[in-house]
């Protein structure tokens, strides 16, 4: 089986500084990636590259065997790339449904001017089956301002969710949240891992170790290991700059 | 065509783009520390000229009215950062702007008020009028001294930005809001002073182009959209910008009324399109505004 | 995040007061009923047919400040250039009523694919600068082709009197109230126009763009494109209103290019409230209102609305029916 996306040599810089340096993946489908490193290790950049906000200085990223680099962002979500965002990005003064609505919308029609919204019945079936994958549907009629931060993270993966997309990027999905959010938060992605493929950016190793197939470990914008979580536990490289360094992250 | 003429043609436009430089640096100062635009700059700079025009009659001298009125504008620019536009921090960027932009209106109504709704001739002093042979053409003294006052005002600046702390954290905020807090600035009072500066330097200007064109209340609508055009080109938050596209601005103007007087005023707006066109952000701004 | 929250679901159900949903399907209707008896509890006719033209031309701008979040300070362009072509089509090139109408809605709607598709490669306030100097541009043109436009007098010399429809029948446009009700047959056909984009995709599409342009673009929304097409159909409904106040006052006045009209829509929309659907009309009564009775006593009727509107800025940044709005949605919820 071909991979879904493949980076190669792909690297970013901005003015004279480096941020992302010649890093080369593949990933494969239905498999969970997490990406780690420190502050400042470019992890956000690498995001930003593959969900088409920024584009590569250097290198290329196929998905589905198509070339993305050039593309312009909107066109991402189109081929079936969605992505969270670190801080919560929502539509605020929208409810929760139609935040969610007008995501699925984007992807189905745009520019229709006249015909009413409850034509297109199918984007809130779609909007209905998000919500309750993460649990909102009691909230729908809330508007997004209005919910608690647990609640605007959901919303946030609902959003993502509701393009059915093939690859879904997910950066720091717990940030901010207290230990039972960040609990029901990974009862969601493991029930959203059995059939997409996600790389997610994560801080919190237990809930990584537990959750992902494999991880990608960035420093100062170089991928230096790449592997399953025992191996990359296992890395002196990688315990020297990261994991020995900061009690927090263990 | 001769020469001399476009020669002179073009000193004119030096002087035109000088009074530009002065407001659009204001405008630019503004935006640049508090992120917002002030739509009353243009009614500050006809207040300027009154306040200049006033003085003037009071005291008998252009000189007082050159000094002083700046800085009492100045002033006011403070009071109306303090009373009117502080409570609207952390709102979104247009409040601010809606904000000025109806105070522009009433300061507008005002002056008419007070001065009445007539353009008012304001003559310079008598040392400053008459025309000076440069050995290549005759030139307005007054015209000379604009730009000799614009170029002193931008020296100063110049020294007060770069070689100051107060120049330093302004240069620094302009590039990042946060660093700001990082350094322990006290915020509100430092903007309280850029809000002020930027506001005395459009009054500089109301002032010195007082003698160039008539004052009346509405000099400041097109001084607005003026200043507007010169940001755009110059590049948004930029100050060499505005320096530069002031000047540009005013010698593009001042050369199409030699050759097609018709289009003077719309080549300004032609120039802006194309910048839009071929470099959204501006000569000297970054891209991404 | 419980699944089901049955309790919590109910106390939704109550939260958009039912008062306001009627009043939101039945918007259209509503609004035309009250424009149509209009001249009879408004002081002046005049004041009617102006609260119709500049509530129509604010209708427009609020499309695209209201309802896609961008800020401009040039919508004067779309309204004087209907004005104009409208008037110009009937002096000089001797058009029929509607050609003329035609073509100023046309030349307007072009006229802002251009200074759309210029000042969209801009943001923020950028926006609302290069709006206005676009706008100053059209207006230094009008004024300079004064053989076309009649320059600083405006354009004279295209009285309509009567408009003739297909089957012979016709209006009489000399009567005050006939011409009111020919008006206001377009503005209402307007109104629905917009009140249909408002309720499509697409008017869904422009919530999400001033909600949040960074995630609209993630979820795969052109954002640029949908703002070039907002600022198109706000700048032909503008264009619209330009056209019936030509008809209206048989000349355009330099002064509906200028800066000043510019600013009236955006006071008149900051008045009513930005982004709601009766918001225009009633900002530009308010605002008509105040004019017509601050001129009787004083001619610096504008440094009244000028407090007003700085009043509004700081203390009621929603406007008079935003915030009622915002009223009904917290009484609905303290029930």
């Amino acid at each position: 089986m071909t991979a879904l996306m493949s980076v190669h040599n792909v690297g970013r810089s901005f003015g004279g500084f480096v941020a992302l340096a010649d890093i080369s993946a593949e990933f494969e489908r239905n498999k969970v990636t997490a990406v780690i490193g420190p502050n400042g290790a470019g992890k956000s950049t690498f995001f930003n590259v593959l969900s088409g906000v920024l584009q590569p200085s250097a290198g290329s990223i196929r998905f589905k065997g198509q070339e993305m680099a050039g593309l312009k962002q909107h066109r991402f979500a189109h081929l079936g790339i969605a992505r969270s965002y670190q801080i919560t990005n929502l539509f605020p003064e929208l409810s929760v449904e139609e935040n969610v609505r007008v995501a699925a919308q984007a992807l189905k029609t745009r520019y229709d001017v006249l015909s009413h919204r409850d034509r297109y019945p199918e984007l809130a079936h779609k909007a209905e089956a998000a919500l309750g994958e993460v649990g909102l549907l009691h909230r729908r009629t809330r508007r997004a301002r209005d919910l608690a931060h647990g609640e605007q993270r959901a919303l946030e993966i609902a959003i993502a969710l509701v393009a059915d997309p093939e690859l879904l990027l997910l950066d720091e999905p717990t940030a901010g949240m207290g230990p039972e959010e960040t609990k029901q938060m990974v009862a969601l992605l493991e029930r959203l891992a059995a059939d997409r493929t996600i790389l997610l950016v994560e801080h919190k190793m237990k809930m990584i170790l537990g959750l992902s197939d494999r991880i990608l470990v960035l420093h100062h914008g170089r991928l230096i290991a790449d592997g399953t979580p025992a191996a990359v536990q296992a890395d002196t490289q990688v315990r020297r700059v990261y994991l020995g360094q900061n009690d927090g992250y263990a | 065509m001769d020469l001399e003429l476009i020669l002179m043609q073009l000193f004119s436009g030096l002087a035109l783009g000088a009074i530009l430089v002065m407001v659009a640096l204001g405008l630019t100062i503004v935006f640049g520390m508090l992120g917002i635009v002030n739509f009353a700059h243009g009614a500050l700079f006809m207040v300027g000229a009154y306040a200049g025009l006033w003085i003037a009659a009071q005291t008998g001298s252009f000189w007082w009215a050159l000094l002083v009125a700046p800085i009492a504008i100045a002033i006011l620019g403070m009071v109306i950062e303090r009373f009117l536009i502080r409570p609207l921090y952390g709102r979104t960027p247009d409040d601010p702007l809606l904000l000025t932009f109806g105070l522009g209106y009433v300061l507008v109504e005002s002056v008419r008020i007070t001065f009445g709704t007539d353009g008012i001739p304001f003559s310079a002093p008598e040392a400053l009028q008459g025309v000076v042979d440069l050995g290549v053409g005759y030139f307005p003294i007054y015209r000379l001294f604009v730009v000799g006052v614009v170029a002193l005002v931008l020296l100063l600046l110049w020294v007060a930005l770069e070689k100051t702390r107060f120049g330093l954290i302004v240069r620094a905020g302009a590039r990042d809001p946060l660093i700001m807090k990082v350094l322990g600035v006290d915020v509100s009072r430092l903007w309280l002073l850029v809000f002020g500066l930027g506001v005395g330097l459009t009054a500089l200007g109301g002032v010195l182009a007082a003698p160039m064109r008539n004052v009346s209340p509405e000099m400041g609508t097109l001084v607005l959209a003026e200043a507007f055009v010169v940001t755009v080109i110059g590049g948004m938050g930029s100050l060499l910008g505005a320096v530069v596209a002031g000047l540009l601005v005013g010698v593009a103007v001042s050369m199409t009324a030699l050759f097609a007087p018709e289009m003077a005023t719309i080549v300004m707006f032609g120039l802006m399109a194309f910048i839009l066109l071929v470099r959204p952000q501006g000569l000297f701004g970054r891209p991404g505004v | 995040m419980t699944t089901t929250d049955l309790a919590a679901g109910r106390l939704e159900a109550r939260e958009r007061p039912r008062a306001g949903a009627a009043l939101d399907r039945w918007r259209v209707p509503l609004t035309i009923a009250v424009l149509a008896v209009l001249p009879f509890v408004l002081p002046s006719q005049a004041l009617a047919v102006n609260v119709l033209i500049y509530g129509l031309f604010t209708v427009g701008f609020n499309l695209l400040f209201g309802y896609t979040g961008l800020l401009s300070f040039g919508h004067a362009a779309f309204f004087g250039t209907g004005a104009y072509l409208t008037g110009m089509a009937i002096a000089h090139l001797g058009f029929g009523w509607f050609g003329a109408m035609l073509t100023g809605v046309l030349g307007a709607s072009l006229l802002s694919v251009v200074i759309g598709a210029l000042s969209i490669r801009t943001r923020g306030i950028y926006f609302c600068m290069v709006t206005l100097a676009l706008a100053q541009l059209v207006y230094y043109v009008a004024l300079q082709a004064s053989g076309w436009t009649g320059g600083e007098n405006g354009l004279r010399g295209f009285t309509v009197a009567k408009a003739d429809f297909f089957g012979g029948f016709s209006v009489n446009l000399l009567n005050p109230l006939a011409k009111y009700y020919f008006i206001m047959a377009f503005a209402a056909l307007a109104l629905w126009f917009v009140s249909r984009v408002l309720n499509s995709p697409f008017g869904a599409a422009i919530e999400a763009v001033r909600e949040n342009e960074t995630r609209a673009r993630a979820c795969g929304f052109d954002v640029e494109r949908t703002k070039l097409l907002s600022f198109i159909l706000s700048g032909a409904l503008c264009g619209l209103a330009g056209t019936l106040s030509a008809l209206h006052l048989s000349i355009v006045p330099l002064d509906a290019l200028s800066v000043h009209t510019s600013s009236i829509v955006v006071m008149m929309t900051m008045l009513g409230g930005a982004g709601s659907f009766f918001g225009p009309f009633v900002g530009a009564l308010v605002f008509l209102l105040i004019e017509d009775v601050a001129s009787l006593w004083t001619s610096h009727w504008q440094l009244i609305v000028g407090v007003i509107f700085i009043l509004f800025v700081l203390f009621l940044p929603k406007g008079i029916w935003g915030s009622l709005i915002v009223l009904a949605r917290r009484a609905g919820r303290d029930k």
